[in-house]
């Protein structure tokens, strides 16, 4: 072999070495990033099984501590699995007995739970199933029911799940107020009658004096001495009042047990009207600032409650010159009427205690002290409040809210 | 007046009925009272068919049968409904008075509580009916 042909092969020999070398180092770079690959997809894979691990161990959690009853049932109708909820409310436990939903149906329920059952195998699903079941130890429950289908990956329907709530206590106290209700209607109708035979009864006697006060009046014509005159006139005011007053505890009582329904009342129609009936004296006058509010609420209590705050206005006007302003401002979620004199005025102390029942300050012929227990009870029936501002001598605001 | 007015006065509370008879015989209305003093006085009383009252004045609070059961009764009875029955009573009970109104009434009175208005009212009442064309028996 020749130098030339030796250098030849050594210089084959070391380009062959270097590009070995080349690809070793390629191949190593590329094996490391191989590696690297393969450890984030291994860490990622870690992590997705946690996340996997973490859901499973939720919805189990969840399955465990709703309050609800949570049962996973076949098509069928075969239990298949339950919580404790379940078999607390069942009776059943599925892992000692079998169970078919079936079992559960109270009879008179059962159309409504066949239909049930077929709109969830037709529609997927259903809500608010609300009816009886029959428990194992034969005692029967009110549930409320929501129920879906549960598909495989094939979107097959293969399951269904739902949740259960007991109501049986719910149902009992919903009847209990039911009839509650219909009890207190009952005995307000009866004392409402009773008020009024009460009233008719102690009306009777009233009557029966005053005709036999007129009658030894007239059987006796000339022969009574003026103070015995003077004494029957008394009996006959006396009696007035007493009527007056048993009129008004009719009236009081009531008080929300005619009218049924709430309806618009236009106060500014009310209020004028009320302007035209009321025996208004000459030196008093009565404004109406702005056209008044339309309210819904009870007409005649309304036409009484404004009735009752301007006769009494009227009432307890000492000046020469009487003045009564009527307006309204308006609230959030009211509307707030006043009602303003310039009247003798009401001490301070007195403003709570003349809203009771026969509170009067006045020991005077036509006042029995109802009038503004009745005005508070119609403020109470429309959600409403009422307060007032006064000044002894100088005048008194009359101030009450109606909800819009 | 051609004839005097035969008139049938329910009324439990004797008082009551000496006002009516007071009113009768001082303002010498042309009145025959029969007086009852109950819905079961009144029905034997309507017993006789040849006796019949022109109007009936009915008190409604009444012991045994009242004034609406009465009313009823009479309302019922062939031969007695057409007589006008006139309701005098304390009570402005807005039930009773739709009540007797559907029962059929010839109308509503209340006893006010002086006895001149009382009288006021007796007084038309009276004369109302002795005006008017009654089905006699």
């Amino acid at each position: 072999m020749s130098q030339d042909n030796i250098d030849i092969l050594q210089r084959a020999l070391k380009r062959e070495k270097s590009a070995r070398k080349a690809a070793e180092k390629i191949l190593e770079e590329k094996s490391l990033e191989l590696y690297n690959t393969a450890q984030k997809l291994k860490e990622a894979n870690e992590k997705l099984e946690l996340l996997l691990e973490e859901k499973t161990s939720q919805l189990q959690g969840v399955f465990e501590n709703i309050n609800d009853a949570y049962l996973i049932m076949d098509l069928e109708g075969n239990a298949l699995k339950m919580n404790d909820a379940a078999i607390d409310l069942f009776g059943y436990d599925i892992n000692k007995e079998k169970l078919n939903v079936i079992d559960l149906i109270y009879k008179p329920d059962a159309n409504y739970a066949f239909k049930s059952f077929r709109e969830l195998r037709k529609k997927g699903a259903f809500t608010d199933y609300t009816a009886r079941i029959i428990t194992k130890d034969k005692s029967i429950k009110w549930v409320h029911i929501n129920a879906s289908v549960i598909y495989d990956k094939k979107k097959l329907p293969i399951a269904a799940q739902g949740i259960i709530r007991d109501i049986t206590e719910a149902k009992r106290t919903a009847s209990l107020i039911e009839d509650q209700k219909r009890k207190l209607a009952k005995s307000n109708d009866e004392l409402q009658e009773y008020a009024h035979i009460v009233s008719h009864d102690l009306k009777s006697p009233l009557r029966s004096i005053n005709a036999l006060v007129s009658w030894i009046k007239e059987d006796n014509e000339g022969k009574l001495d003026a103070a015995s005159l003077q004494n029957f006139t008394l009996i006959e005011t006396t009696l007035e009042k007493m009527e007056q007053l048993i009129s008004d505890v009719l009236n009081y009582s009531s008080i929300g047990s005619e009218e049924k329904e709430k309806i618009n009342v236009d106060l500014e129609i009310v209020v004028k009207d009320l302007a035209k009936i009321l025996y208004v004296p000459g030196h008093v006058s009565i404004n109406i600032l702005g056209p008044l509010p339309k309210v819904k609420g009870y007409k005649t209590k309304l036409q009484q409650l404004f009735q009752n705050l301007i006769s009494n206005a009227i009432k307890f006007i000492d000046k020469d010159k009487g003045c009564i302003d009527i307006e309204y401002k308006v609230l959030k979620n009211y509307y707030q009427f006043s009602v303003k004199d310039n009247g003798m005025g009401i001490d301070k102390q007195y403003h709570k205690k003349i809203f009771k029942i026969f509170h009067t300050l006045n020991e005077s012929k036509n006042s029995t002290g109802i009038g503004l227990s009745i005005v508070k009870k119609i403020v109470d029936l429309h959600d409403g409040e009422i307060w007032l501002e006064s000044e002894p001598k100088v005048g008194t605001t009359f101030f009450f809210t109606l909800k819009k | 007046m051609k004839n005097n007015l035969k008139v049938l006065l329910i009324e439990d509370d004797m008082i009551e009925v000496m006002k009516f008879n007071r009113v009768v015989t001082s303002l010498d209305l042309k009145c025959n009272t029969v007086e009852a003093n109950n819905g079961e006085e009144a029905l034997n009383i309507l017993e006789k068919k040849d006796e019949l009252p022109d109007i009936i004045l009915l008190d409604l609070n009444m012991p045994k049968i009242n004034g609406m059961e009465f009313l009823s009764i009479l309302k019922e009875d062939k031969s007695l409904q057409h007589i006008p029955a006139i309701i005098l009573t304390t009570s402005n009970n807005r039930k009773d008075l739709l009540e007797c109104y559907k029962l059929g009434i010839a109308g509503y009175i209340l006893k006010p509580l002086k006895y001149e208005d009382y009288v006021t009212k007796i007084k038309k009442l009276l004369a109302y009916w002795s005006i008017n064309e009654l089905i006699k028996t």
